[in-house]
């Protein structure tokens, strides 16, 4: 006997719009226009620490054992406060390879930035159905925001939780790089550390690429390591403006980048020669030698096959 | 704003007095209207962009020096050397504070094109420094870009060819130092004082120095004379470095000494109701206090002891000065005095100190009895300028556990030195005359000290000198709470209780004597009118 | 008369043996050796006489046959029962005062001519202790035919037999027997370099005095246990009293020597081994220059030990067992000179045998040295 589950009748469930009338045309609530200032109530932040603390970071430490590096190039910024005192707003801004970037860094980020941190992410991904919308704002404290050309909207908002006292994870790249070399960085965070005065602490993560390539969904532990740079505090008087922060924000994770494969001393030797390694790797074009460059990284770990000879039968 | 250090005349409503005995601590009532407690000023505040100061420094240094950037060329051999395990004490929460001059340092460097860069700790004759132990001093980025190449090490003074003869001062001092140091383009000294013995023309020709060189001004003579340690002008060990200094410049070596201060932010939460006044002491700290008072008394010692060392101290960066050595050097005191400096009336019948749990010899590691007769006679006994605390033939009283326990990898001739050398004498010219040599060039204690971690045999020796002005001045030492077979091979008397030694002590000073208390650490300095 | 009588009871040797094992000195209480009334021994032949002791004491060798320690080798050259105790002094019938020489050598057996070690003075290594016109023992003591000190008569030949001089006390003269053992223990190592003398007990004391009393000059370090020990090391002439786990340590700062693993490159040239377990050959052999001499002069047993650094180093390992008529000679001068008498620290008579062994078992705890049996107030004695 065949048992449907049959809709609940009006007012259980919605009742649909007749035929022959105009649909009314409600007001969005997902993507850009999804409210999250309730993420950021009591309750809710005491479910997120619940989730940093009691999930989110036990499994990074399973999945990606990170390494974390230069931290205490942050001691100044944090500065000897009372523990109810709010600290310094930090943006900071990393490289970006994969979605377990955010988890990774939320968990790795130390006190006391990291139970006031909030995530600027993808009105188009993260926000897309009210589902995603609500576990992006619950979990990571996420306001959306346009991947392309950020609107005033987002920015206002941004810039008042920074002006509270939030600290803000950025990915300047915009998106998650396709094959491990960086992508252009765009002017979303320097923006908003000349508007609010704030500094940049840039972070390169190292290995992410690994755990969860952009497009698959496998998850395959890897060895992680994270590196926090000396903050950049902007410089109004030096003329600074957002296209210039860029650029130091860029130049600072590029010599992040050569400090973790390399060691720090050759990494100024560089930086001071303007020779740092650029983030969006080697010149040639061709995907199949700069696949080739980015081979050196990773882990010389190759699995065996199992079959060593073939099935004839 | 911090409060100045000050002298409290006890009476009858003072409430009983925080006395440190190594791995613990104790409250003592002291005799009222006849005794007072020396209060050290509270630390400083730090200096807010630490990182912004050190550049200023650099670029703006003190007297006859360029700034570093022009020191700096491709292609020249640039060597770092910083101050040991000694300093600070306790050891400070990272980033040390030589971490991030080196870094500062280095970015210029590196802004120059140096590729030849050697970072050397400036040991001495102390024990070489474990991997976890320099990390923690230059921080793990220095560390990792330097160490895999043998490009940082510690110093090794026995290393003949490796040390490099420099000349002889008019009064026959041989001045030998590292020979790296010595013939480089430029030799950047990182600096801590944690006192004003440090620093100045010592950070090199001590801490770079050889036994050929230190024996000229470590002993029992120059010692002596050195009245006292913390105060440059009034000490013997001081003129002669300062001599060996002048043939060290003559010899045409570059120095540009960088000197920093701390402040003396010592113990962090949660004891950092050992730094308080004691009426100051909130429900909570009472409550702390008796709580870890009792239990460290029931702790083992081995607990107890990892308790303390894993203390790592809040000190921050009060001062930072560069440049030629003698400018910096004098700034450098005027910020210690800043920080320590306490003013005191007149002198006592009797001194009275709480020893803690660290010197600068054993960190990470025990303090056997050697260690204590030097941080008592040695070190808070010459925190003094002008005159000492307690008047010629008076007593000392220390309180301190005394255990007759000897780390054997640390300290091995400190065994021998106790068990063999202070059953036969005390006397400090005694045993110089009769045993340093043989200790000085035993081969196996230099074997362990170039290749263990032990101090040299000759270590255990300049501890005992630097009691020696003590011993000459005072009439008596009593030791509160000391193991007694231990206190007696030191020479001194054992007490169970502060009465007790009170009742010991007044056949030397009578029974009403004057007592003053040095509530240290944190550190102080006191100036006796 | 009155005698501990060691017996031939291989149940009773067992039980001796464990009980032994675990408390030093408890052998006496469930061993083979019990106090019984029995017949005073013939005299064997002319030339021997009956001598009633007036103190014997209780050596090393005669606790470790108590306790079931004593090798296998001695078999055949005890024989059971016997009275034990071979440090005496004793009255003639006459009431001249002597002391026992007890080694069982040619001439006491009879035989004629003497062997080679005899003839030669070296009655201590004489080739012939089992046999003759006696049972085999190599010393009164140990011997069925002759008795032993532990009972108020027992029989002697006139060439055991020294006149005591009358200055010394009896306690001094029971200590010329052990004393004779020491001179000629230091003798084998008078003229080496440097010294270590391990062992504390009275052979280890006695050593020490004896080597002073040679004329040894050189450094001499002693290893002690306890504060009583040490002192009177001190006293009798050591320059140093290390503990026995100390003693690596102090002889590598007086010979300035390196150190490899556990062993010392540079050490001593002798030690003179006054314990004779597996730990103290041991500790010899390790602070031993290349070329040393490790000697036994405390009785050992069946050891387990590395042999290799004796091959790696060169070094001899060799015993000192009792004594020449020379060597006696001397050490009635030693007992003289450093008045070695007040060693003696306590007697008990033969009715508490067991109290007393067990005292001088234990004498290094209980702060005594040497222990003795007094027989100068049995009742039997005078019979």
């Amino acid at each position: 006997m065949n048992l449907k589950l049959r809709k609940p009748p009006f007012p259980f469930s919605a009742a649909p719009t007749p035929a022959t009338v105009e649909p009314l045309s409600g007001k969005k609530h997902t993507g850009i226009d999804y409210e999250t200032e309730w993420a950021r109530s009591f309750p809710a932040r005491l479910a997120r620490l619940a989730v940093l603390e009691g999930v989110l970071r036990p499994t990074m430490k399973v999945i990606a054992s990170p390494d974390c590096r230069g931290l205490d190039r942050l001691h100044d910024l944090a500065g000897k406060r009372r523990s109810n005192e709010p600290p310094q707003p930090v943006i900071f801004a990393a490289n970006h390879h994969s979605h377990v970037d955010t988890p990774l860094l939320l968990s790795s980020i130390p006190e006391p930035w990291r139970h006031r941190m909030f995530v600027g992410a993808a009105a188009d991904y993260f926000f897309k159905t009210r589902v995603t919308s609500t576990a992006s704002a619950l979990a990571l404290n996420a306001i959306p925001i346009e991947r392309t050309r950020v609107s005033r909207r987002s920015a206002d908002d941004a810039a008042d939780l920074i002006d509270d006292g939030w600290s803000m994870l950025i990915y300047p790249e915009g998106g998650r790089s396709p094959d491990g070399w960086g992508q252009p960085f765009r002017g979303g965070a320097a923006y908003l550390a000349l508007r609010c005065n704030v500094p940049v602490v840039p972070v390169h993560l190292e290995g992410t690429g690994r755990i969860m390539r952009k497009g698959s969904k496998r998850l395959t532990r890897s060895a992680t390591r994270i590196t926090f740079g000396p903050p950049l505090w902007p410089d109004r008087d030096a003329g600074d403006d957002s296209r210039r922060m860029a650029v130091r924000i860029e130049r600072a994770v590029a010599a992040l980048a050569d400090e973790a494969s390399t060691d720090w001393y050759t990494a100024r030797l560089r930086a001071h020669r303007d020779a740092t390694p650029a983030l969006s790797g080697p010149d040639p074009p061709s995907p199949w030698r700069r696949a080739w460059a980015l081979g050196d990284r990773g882990p010389k770990r190759r699995r065996a096959s199992k079959r060593r000879w073939p099935d004839l039968g | 704003m911090p409060r100045p250090g000050f002298v409290l005349d006890v009476d009858r409503s003072t409430p009983p007095i925080l006395f440190w005995a190594g791995e613990g601590f104790r409250l003592e009532r002291l005799p009222a209207e006849r005794s007072r407690v020396i209060y050290p000023p509270e630390p400083l505040d730090p200096l807010p962009h630490p990182e912004a100061a050190i550049r200023h420094a650099l670029l703006n240094p003190l007297g006859d020096s360029k700034p570093l950037p022009e020191l700096l060329f491709p292609g020249m051999r640039l060597t770092i050397a910083f101050d040991d395990i000694s300093l600070p004490l306790p050891p400070m929460q990272r980033p040390d504070v030589r971490q991030r001059v080196i870094e500062a340092v280095l970015d210029m460097a590196a802004e120059a094109g140096v590729d030849d860069v050697h970072l050397i700790a400036a040991l001495a004759l102390h024990r070489r420094m474990t991997e976890p132990e320099l990390r923690h001093a230059v921080g793990d980025r220095v560390y990792d870009a330097f160490a895999p190449t043998g490009h940082l090490y510690n110093m090794d003074a026995e290393d003949t060819d490796n040390m490099a003869y420099l000349g002889s001062t008019e009064q026959g001092e041989e001045v030998e130092i590292v020979r790296r140091a010595a013939e480089s383009d430029l030799l950047v000294y990182v600096n801590i004082n944690l006192v004003a013995m440090d620093g100045g023309w010592k950070s090199t020709a001590t801490g770079l120095a050889s036994y050929r060189s230190l024996r000229h001004h470590h002993n029992v003579r120059t010692l002596q004379h050195s009245r006292s340690l913390m105060d440059r002008h009034k000490s013997a060990l001081h003129t002669s470095n300062w001599r060996m200094g002048k043939v060290i410049t003559d010899a045409g070596v570059k120095i540009f000494q960088i000197e920093t201060t701390l402040n003396t932010d010592t113990f962090p939460p949660p004891f950092d109701f050992l730094m308080k006044r004691e009426w100051e002491w909130s429900a909570k700290d009472r409550a702390l206090f008796l709580g870890s008072s009792k239990s460290l008394a029931r702790a083992p010692s081995r607990l107890a002891r990892q308790i303390f060392h894993s203390i790592k101290a809040p000190h921050a960066m009060a001062s930072v000065q560069a440049g030629e050595v003698d400018a910096v050097h004098e700034e450098t005191i005027r910020n210690v005095h800043r920080q320590q400096l306490v003013e005191v009336e007149g002198q006592t019948d009797v001194l009275t100190m709480g020893l803690p749990y660290i010197c600068p010899y054993n960190v990470n590691s025990i303090m056997n009895p050697i260690l204590v007769m030097c941080l008592g006679l040695g070190y808070f006994f010459n925190l003094y300028r002008n005159k000492p605390l307690v008047r010629e033939g008076g007593v000392l009283i220390m309180s301190h556990p005394t255990p007759w326990e000897f780390h054997p990898v640390h300290h091995p001739s400190y065994i021998d030195f106790f068990e063999q050398v202070l059953a036969e004498t005390t006397d400090p010219l005694r045993i110089e005359a009769e045993f340093e040599k043989s200790y000085a060039e035993d081969e196996w204690y230099r074997h362990l000290y170039r290749t263990s971690y032990a101090y040299h045999g000759v270590h255990p020796f300049y501890m005992w000198y630097w009691g020696a002005h003590a011993l000459q001045h005072l009439g008596r030492v009593i030791i509160v709470g000391g193991e007694p077979r231990a206190v007696r091979r030191l020479g001194f008397m054992a007490a169970s209780t502060m009465n007790d030694a009170l009742e010991m002590a007044s056949d030397v000073v009578g029974h009403s004597p004057t007592i003053t208390h040095l509530h240290a650490p944190p550190l102080l300095l006191a100036d006796v009118q | 008369m009155k005698a501990l009588l060691f017996e031939r009871k291989v149940a009773k040797y067992a039980a001796a043996a464990v009980a032994g094992r675990f408390v030093p000195g408890k052998g006496a209480a469930v061993g083979p050796i019990s106090l019984q009334d029995i017949d005073q021994p013939e005299l064997p032949a002319s030339g021997w006489v009956r001598v009633r002791p007036r103190l014997s004491g209780i050596c090393g060798s005669d606790l470790a046959t108590i306790d079931g320690h004593s090798s296998r080798y001695f078999e055949p050259i005890v024989s059971f029962p016997f009275v034990p105790g071979h440090e005496v002094v004793g009255d003639l019938d006459d009431g001249t005062r002597v002391v026992l020489v007890p080694i069982l050598t040619c001439v006491p057996r009879g035989i004629d001519p003497p062997c080679a070690q005899c003839t030669g003075g070296q009655p201590n290594g004489c080739e012939r202790v089992a046999f003759g016109h006696i049972e085999p023992g190599l010393q009164t003591g140990f011997c069925e035919s002759t008795g032993g000190g532990w009972s108020t008569a027992f029989a002697a030949h006139e060439s055991q037999l020294i006149k005591a001089p009358d200055d010394l006390s009896d306690e001094a003269a029971v200590m010329v027997e052990p004393a004779a053992c020491a001179i000629h223990a230091a003798g084998l190592a008078k003229n080496g370099r440097s010294i270590v003398v391990l062992g504390a007990g009275t052979i280890g004391q006695l050593t020490i005095a004896a080597l002073r009393h040679l004329g040894y000059e050189g450094s001499l370090t002693a290893t002690a246990r306890h504060p009583h020990q040490r002192d009177l090391a001190l006293q009798l002439g050591a320059d140093r009293v290390a503990a026995p786990t100390e003693l690596s340590r102090v002889v590598r700062a007086q010979e300035h020597a390196m150190v490899v693993g556990d062993q010392l490159t540079a050490g001593v040239s002798d030690v003179l081994d006054c314990i004779g377990s597996a730990e103290s050959i041991e500790q010899g052999l390790r602070v031993l220059e290349p070329g040393g001499h490790h000697r036994l002069v405390g009785m050992p047993g069946v050891t387990s030990l590395d042999l290799t650094p004796v091959w790696h180093r060169e070094l001899h390992i060799g015993g000192s067992y009792a004594y020449t008529p020379t060597d006696f000679a001397a050490a009635v001068e030693l007992v003289r000179t450093a008045d070695l008498g007040r060693l003696v620290t306590a007697t008990y008579p033969l009715a508490r045998y067991r109290e007393a062994i067990d005292h001088a078992a234990n004498a290094g705890t209980r702060g005594a040295v040497k222990i003795a049996f007094d027989l100068r107030n049995e009742k039997e004695r005078n019979r």
